[in-house]
């Protein structure tokens, strides 16, 4: 009988010390992606998950050889370890997202280093460069969006001083094209190419368009860093939301239905979250009149993401962003009546900078940032949040 | 939590049950003290230190290296070289030479580790950082060991041996960081140590059941029994909880998240234990 007891006993502890779920390895994670090269900085872009499960992730690094920012893809697993990396040759450089997929490529812009002229890369989902497509006639890509099959790309031409809005094919191949002025006079243009330089501030452009109606950049225009709306009939944009020269206007926007958007705003190193903001696309207005939450914990300018997704069949927004105690932040939002609903940290110790995020096909996030290893070495960090969080983070 | 009441039910039961005298026919004075020597109940506390080995099962690091070996970024684990403190109840039924012993614990153990890196220009040879974090893992359990002994000797002075089973429940955690390290880059060779850094990680493990085996010796004295034991405690349940691994960002920030792990514990206790069966109203038991 105490023998029984005794392998009862046995039998019952064994049962109690292991709680493994081998999924919660895929399913959550943080990973900083160490390298030992002192002088060697990386600076994400974008992230996207692969067919496999695993991630593409497109950074900028740096050059000795140039001024502008070299061109950087890794590769990890599902795990999000490395895999590979590839440091795209220095005659292409300044890389510009989004990471957009066309029939299972992943695309970005860049420019040749020496013409300055605009290429379309395609990227396999393994992290190879197949052949670069030169895009003729556009130099200094500043923002891209995916368009049906295709292409919308804002560029800056630095002969007419205009930022323009070109349409592409899937081929890369420019079908439509539209310059608008900046202003007269080399103050205007300074900002401009001290950003793609990195020697002055990073401009938050960005192009889109309404579904099947406007298109839109958010970028300089007469003098002022603007969110402008234009049909690309002609010079002068359909509407206009001006800035305050580039001390103040748009820096993120994400159009949720009609036009009502999803936006950030920044004013004299201030930012506002708008989450869900009509906006007039005829007719001029100015950012600064629209209001917004105020977030003094984010660092100036902020560089801010706003992603679209749904809880259940409700509509709902994500901001992503970084504070002054660099730590990546991430509020979430009912944009119908532009309420809050959580917030979530990332990152402690070493500082923390977010670059972008995306929806994982299991249900999480995936958030991409630079973490300054041992306080000082930028390197590329993934957060992976399970489906869980993300659901208690929306809900 | 179930689980947890059902096997304090079960070991509660299982110690009553062996507490149970057999049931004998009625016999005269020398067999009657015969009988009565052999078995008795003992109750007792006991204290002492243990040494602590975390034994890794598999590697995990928050960092991916690009331009190294995964390998150089495993913990280096120092064996049984911190130690810890304990105390025990001890409540024990003596049956004809074997005993079954019940030794709930309160248990506070530390294991040590520490990671190096190293960064660096191969161009310049001065542009170099290195950096080395010692960390102390200090966990506190509630034990439930279930160990049977056997007396080899039947003297005054009584070896045994033991073996058993434990459960144990984790009811603390905590971390201390040390920073250190040398930079060869900012003009010369400048070693610093940084602030102590203390982060809680209870989140980060879980309980865990285990085998135990050892040697102790007693000692009758007077009307108590002085115990002395060495036993060896082997894990063999993962320590750490998978499903929070990266959940502490203070550890994650840095690069560290918990291997998977055992934990291995050398327990070395002495204490005092009291007969509660005794031959007449003058307390004295026949233990003697």
């Amino acid at each position: 009988m105490r023998l029984l007891i005794f392998v009862l006993a046995t039998s019952l502890f064994a049962s109690c010390g292991e709680n493994e779920t081998p999924l919660t390895e895929q399913e959550k994670f943080t990973r900083i992606y160490d390298n030992t090269k002192f002088n060697i900085a990386f600076q994400p872009i974008d992230v996207r998950q692969t067919p496999d499960g695993g991630y593409l992730i497109l950074a900028s690094r740096t050059l000795t050889e140039s001024n502008f920012s070299g061109i950087y893809l890794m590769k990890v697993d599902a795990f999000g370890s490395f895999v590979s990396e590839l440091e795209v040759d220095p005659t292409f450089v300044n890389p510009i997202g989004p990471l957009m997929e066309q029939n299972g490529t992943y695309f970005f812009f860049c420019m040749t280093a020496i013409g300055l002229q605009a290429q379309l890369m395609p990227v396999t989902p393994a992290g190879t460069l197949e052949t670069p497509i030169a895009v003729n006639g556009v130099a200094y890509p500043a923002a891209a969006a995916a368009d049906g099959n295709g292409f919308i790309l804002l560029s800056y031409d630095n002969v007419n001083k205009e930022s323009v809005v070109s349409v592409l094919n899937a081929g890369g191949s420019v079908t439509r094209s539209q310059g608008f002025s900046i202003g007269a006079g080399d103050a205007v243009e300074e900002p401009i190419i001290n950003h793609f330089l990195r020697t002055g501030r990073i401009f938050p452009f960005q192009v889109g368009r309404i579904p099947g109606g406007s298109y839109y950049f958010n970028g300089f225009y007469n003098y002022t860093f603007s969110l402008v709306f234009t049909n690309l009939s002609g010079p002068d944009p359909q509407g206009v939301l001006q800035g305050q020269q580039d001390d103040g206007g748009i820096n993120s926007i994400t159009l949720l239905t009609g036009n009502r958007f999803a936006l950030s705003r920044f004013n004299f190193g201030a930012n506002f979250f708008l989450p869900g903001q009509n906006i007039a696309t005829s007719g001029i207005a100015s950012s600064s009149d629209l209001g917004g939450y105020p977030l003094p914990e984010l660092v100036a300018q902020a560089p801010v993401k706003i992603l679209r997704t749904f809880s259940g069949t409700t509509e709902r927004v994500i901001y992503g962003s970084h504070t002054r105690s660099r730590q990546i932040l991430l509020y979430s939002y009912d944009p119908a009546g532009a309420a809050f609903l959580r917030s979530k940290y990332l990152g402690f110790a070493n500082p923390f900078e977010f670059a972008n995020l995306t929806e994982t096909r299991e249900g999480g996030l995936a958030v991409v940032g630079t973490t300054y290893v041992a306080g000082r070495f930028p390197r590329i960090c993934l957060f992976k949040i399970p489906s869980g969080e993300f659901t208690e983070l929306i809900r | 939590m179930n689980r947890l009441s059902l096997l304090l039910l079960l070991i509660c039961t299982s110690v009553l049950v062996a507490a149970q005298p057999p049931k004998r026919k009625p016999a005269n004075g020398k067999q009657t003290v015969g009988n009565f020597l052999d078995q008795q109940w003992w109750i007792g506390l006991k204290g002492g230190l243990n040494l602590s080995q975390a034994d890794p099962q598999k590697r995990f690091s928050a960092f991916s290296p690009t331009n190294y070996d995964f390998a150089e970024l495993d913990k280096q684990y120092d064996d049984f070289n911190a130690t810890g403190s304990q105390a025990t109840l001890e409540i024990t039924y003596y049956y004809k030479g074997f005993s079954f012993s019940f030794q709930p614990t309160y248990r506070h153990s530390r294991y040590t580790y520490n990671n190096s890196f190293n960064w660096y220009n191969p161009e310049q040879v001065d542009e170099r950082l290195e950096l080395t974090f010692d960390q102390t893992q200090r966990v506190t359990y509630a034990d439930l060991p279930l160990l049977v002994k056997y007396d080899l000797l039947h003297n005054k002075i009584r070896p045994y041996v033991q073996v058993g089973v434990f459960y144990s429940i984790l009811t603390g955690a905590d971390r201390s960081i040390n920073v250190s390290g040398t930079d060869y880059a900012s003009g010369g060779v400048n070693s610093f140590t940084n602030e102590p850094l203390v982060v809680g990680t209870k989140d980060l493990f879980q309980s865990y059941w285990g085998l135990a085996g050892g040697v102790g010796v007693d000692y009758n004295l007077g009307n108590v029994r002085l115990v002395l034991d060495a036993t060896y405690w082997r894990g063999m349940s993962n320590l750490t909880r998978s499903d929070s691994r990266y959940a502490n960002d203070q550890l994650a920030g840095i690069g560290d998240v918990p291997d998977d792990l055992r934990l291995h514990n050398i327990i070395i206790s002495a204490g005092v234990l009291f007969p509660t069966r005794f031959l007449s109203s003058s307390f004295k038991s026949l233990d003697r």
